[in-house]
Order: C-alpha cells, then structure tokens, then sequence
C-alpha cells in the first residue's frame, strides 16, 4: 500500500512500524521478568506442584473443547441455513440472533443463576458452556454467513441435479469448503472460552471445577498476593493459547480476511 | 435456535425482575413497579458509569482505530518480517484479561515497571501509584483495553485493506498520490464499512466492559473506574439488590440495542455497510 522507493524511506517505514508495535511486546517482557524475580525458576516449580493445576488445565480444556464443538456445529449449520436456504422469515431471525451480540454476560449472571440450580446444572460444566457457547455463536454466525454467501449457488443447483440432497451438499461442499473461516470460529471460540472469567467464577464453586483463569487469584489468597508467583501463573496460563494461536495462524488469517465484516 | 431462546428467555426473567424489590433467596418479592429504574435516573453513580462509558469509547475506538489503520496499512507494504509483527500485535488478544490484570497492575504499581520507565527517561517527576488514584485509574484502564484489543481491530483492517483493488492503487500512484493521501483517499474510503462495523463492536465492548475494570481496580478506587457491567455486578452478586440490578441491565440492554441501530443507519446513509 505505501510506498517506499528509497532505501531510507524504506528504514523509516520500518523503523515505525517497530516503534508501534514495540508497546505491545512490553507487557509480555515485564510479566515474564516478573515471573522470574525473587527465587528465578522456582516460582515456577512451585505454581506447578500447586495440587489443583492440573484440574484447572483439564477443566479449561473440557470447557473449551465442548464450547468450540457446539459452537462449530451450529455456526455452521446456522450460517449455511441462513445463507442458502430458502427459510421464511430467516432475516428476522437472523437480526434476533444479532441483537444477542450487544448482551453482556453480567447482565444475565441473575437469571441463569436461577435457571441453572433450577435444571440442576449449578456447579457443572454445562453452567459454563451452555451461556458461553450462546454469546459466541451470534458473532461467528455473523462472520460465517458473510463467508458462504461468497460461496455461488450454482455447485449446490448443480449436485442436486446430480441427485444429492440439501444434506450431502452440506457436508460434501460447506464442510471443506468453509476450512478457513472454521479456523476463525475455533480461535475466536478458544479466546472466548479459555478466558472466560466471570462465568466459571461464579457457577463453578467446587475448587476442582475452577479454571485457568483463576489460577493468579489463587496465589492472591492463599500467599498473600506473591507477585511473582502470580506473574509465574499468568505465563503458565498464557502458554497454551499463545501456541494454539500461532499453529492456526495461517489459516485464522484467511478465514477473517474470506469473511471480513462488510 | 435453542441457545438464543435461553438468552431471550433471560431478558424476559430478568425484565421481570426489574420490577421486584427483591434479594434473590426471600419467597415473596415485593413488585414496585418502575421504582428501581427512577432510583437509577436519580442515582449519581448510575450517571457517572454513563460518562465513564463514553469517555472510554470515545478515546480506546479512536486510538484503536488509528493505530489498526496504520499498521495495517505498513504491513501491506514492502516491510521485512511482516509475520513477526502480525503476531506481536495479535497476542495480546489471546490472552485473559484475567491473566493479564495481575501483570499490568504489578506494571502501573508505585514501585512497578512502568514508573521505573519514566525515571530512566528524565520523567521521574511524573512516576506516581497510576492505579490507586482515582485521576489516573481510568487511564490505565483504557490503556489495558487498547492493548489488549487492538490487535483484533488491526486483523480485521487488515484483511479489509486485502481487498482493496490493486488497481486502484496503481492508478492513484501515477496520479501522484503520496503516502498520506493515498491512505485518507484511497484505503479509508474502501474500508469504512469495516470502521463502522468496528465502531459498533467497540461500542457494545465498552457498554459491556467487565473483566478489565474488575480485576484490575474493581471499579475504584471511589467508584473512578466504574463501568455499567462491574456497577450491575456489585448490585447483583455482592450486594444482592437483584431487582436495582436487573433494572440497570435492563438499561444496558436499550442502550446497546440503540445505539448499534443509530450507528447501523447513519453508516447506511453514508454508503457504508
């Protein structure tokens, strides 16, 4: 886009783009020098013999494996539905599902506390998941729709000519043909569910059922906020997604660019 | 279907709510009607999460506006290790705010990184405990969300900025566009649909705002960082005065509702969407 002729130009365009992203890296230096204050690696050692670490790596990743799994499925089948098929009154629906993006979780912390110890899901996973899964969908059905409106008509007119049903041109055209922006429903998700805070807070009471992000509180409490500890904590929590981010990179990028908000 | 019917259903209960006079445990609630949404128009907290709201968009949408728009746009020129710094932006957005709040709050500490920064660069006059007075709180706290989020908007220019004809480009190039007229003439025109989308998204994150606020100053100190959902939650769950609660969510929910239907029309009448 711009252009830089010379090769001082060139230095200058690059030496601004370090400068701004320089602030950014900052943060990420501080919190792992932090981490490594005061007894070096042995922060670490002792935030990983913590008992409960392995239970709040297990739980993050079961809620975030089932979140992403029901937010998949119906982003996909939701998009392809409201993009391709002739469904009465589909805009309407889709607008309802819209309007669901500008809810905030805290403002329905009250009626799921009731409707959850009501179903008798209180202190489960489904606490979490379920309401989780529910404010991501809109945003990805959003990014989707846009994705397999891209994609023309004609291939499903011509497989049904061929004799396939709507279902087989689902899934032997919308499944692949949708790779990309599925891997932005699954990093978009993973974010979501991996550091969702104040859901698990407040329906996982058991200490087992707690999550990855409340791993730096529990330094808090129990050893009167060691600093270092909880900086140790929050680099052992940032790891997975960091690597999840950087493998689907890639393909990430492609699926928002096919799907970008227009 | 069903998950939108779950939350259409918790509107519903908690518009219900707002009527009651109501802790959550006690068997019989008394109804008052619409008294909890006059007790919020006459509260002063109420009125002071609404300046800190627009405030906050106001300021972290254009910073991240700008900023997303200008290293988009260095990074869809000739630069080297464009990937590296793709990535370095993007991170932060990976990572919990829950994670990351012990960090910044070590960072803005009266002994932190930050105020060791300024010593070292001749402004020590200016160290001070950025997180513990209410003139500095919500500064800090918008610094946080942009660095936290600017990444997401940088994607989206990003590949926005992908889509823009070459062509174009070209020929505004032999016309003798320089590099800033190229970007306000050609490039912000083709990608406004994405800044008014944007512009939306950032709206509703900021009538939304929790987790930063929460965590890293729990809306204080003396309510400086108060934001509608950490105001909703201190109602809610710590006070327990569900009915005055669910009666500001209520609040929340119209004006996230219209204000995307503001931004919505007036970015049609202008050609974008």
């Amino acid at each position: 886009m711009l252009e830089a002729r010379s090769r001082l130009s060139r230095v200058v365009l690059q030496l601004v783009l370090t400068v701004l992203t320089v602030p950014f890296l900052l943060p990420l230096i501080a919190m792992v020098q932090g981490s490594l204050a005061g007894r070096g690696w042995d922060n670490y050692r002792i935030v990983l013999a913590v008992p409960q670490l392995p239970y709040f790596f297990r739980n993050s990743a079961i809620i975030a494996t089932v979140t992403i799994a029901l937010v998949y499925i119906c982003t996909i089948t939701a998009a392809f539905g409201f993009s391709k098929l002739r469904i009465r009154g589909k805009e309407f629906y889709f607008w309802l599902l819209l309007a669901v993006l500008t809810l905030p979780e805290v403002v329905l912390i009250a009626p799921l506390f009731v409707t959850a110890t009501k179903f008798n899901i209180y202190n489960t996973y489904w606490a979490v998941i379920l309401p989780l899964a529910a404010l991501q969908i809109p945003f990805t059905v959003l990014l989707t729709r846009t994705f397999v409106d891209g994609i023309p008509d004609g291939i499903f007119e011509a497989a049904r000519i061929d004799g396939a049903s709507t279902w087989r041109g689902f899934v032997y055209f919308i499944v692949p043909l949708t790779r990309p922006i599925a891997a932005a429903v699954v990093v978009l998700t993973l974010i979501g569910s991996w550091n969702s805070f104040l859901l698990p807070l407040i329906f996982l009471q058991d200490p087992n059922l707690e999550v990855i992000t409340q791993l730096p509180s529990y330094f808090q409490g129990q050893f009167n906020d060691d600093q270092t500890k909880v900086l140790a904590s929050a680099v052992i929590g940032a790891i997975p997604e960091v690597v999840a981010y950087l493998s689907l990179q890639r393909l990430f990028e492609r699926g928002l660019s096919a799907g970008a908000l227009k | 279907m069903v998950s939108v019917g779950i939350i259409y259903y918790c509107i519903g209960y908690t518009g219900f709510i707002s009527t009651l006079n109501w802790d959550g445990v006690s068997p019989d609630p008394v109804h008052v009607g619409m008294a909890n949404y006059s007790q919020a128009l006459s509260d002063g907290l109420f009125w002071a999460t609404i300046r800190h709201t627009a405030l906050f968009f106001v300021v972290t949408f254009g910073v991240q506006s700008i900023l997303g728009i200008v290293l988009a746009a260095l990074l869809h020129s000739k630069v080297r290790l464009g990937v590296l710094y793709k990535v370095v932006i993007f991170i932060p957005v990976v990572l919990a705010p829950a994670i990351m709040a012990p960090v910044f709050r070590q960072i803005f500490s009266g002994a932190g990184q930050f105020n060791w920064l300024l010593q070292h660069i001749g402004l020590g006059s200016l160290a001070q405990p950025w997180l513990a007075q209410s003139s500095t709180a919500l500064g800090v706290v918008m610094f946080v969300h942009i660095w936290e989020w600017t990444g997401m908007s940088f994607i989206l220019y990003f590949s926005a900025m992908g889509q823009v004809d070459p062509e174009v480009v070209e020929a505004a190039r032999i016309d003798g566009a320089g590099n800033v007229r190229m970007l306000v003439s050609i490039i912000l025109p083709s990608i406004l649909g994405t800044v008014v989308a944007l512009a939306i998204l950032n709206l509703i994150g900021a009538l939304k705002l929790f987790d930063i606020p929460f965590l890293l100053t729990l809306g204080g100190p003396n309510f400086a960082t108060e934001f509608l959902g950490t105001f909703i939650y201190r109602e809610i769950v710590p006070l327990g005065v569900l009915g005055y609660g669910g009666s500001l969510s209520i609040i929340l929910l119209v004006l996230a509702v219209g204000t995307t239907l503001v931004i919505r029309v007036r970015g049609r009448e202008k050609g974008g969407v």
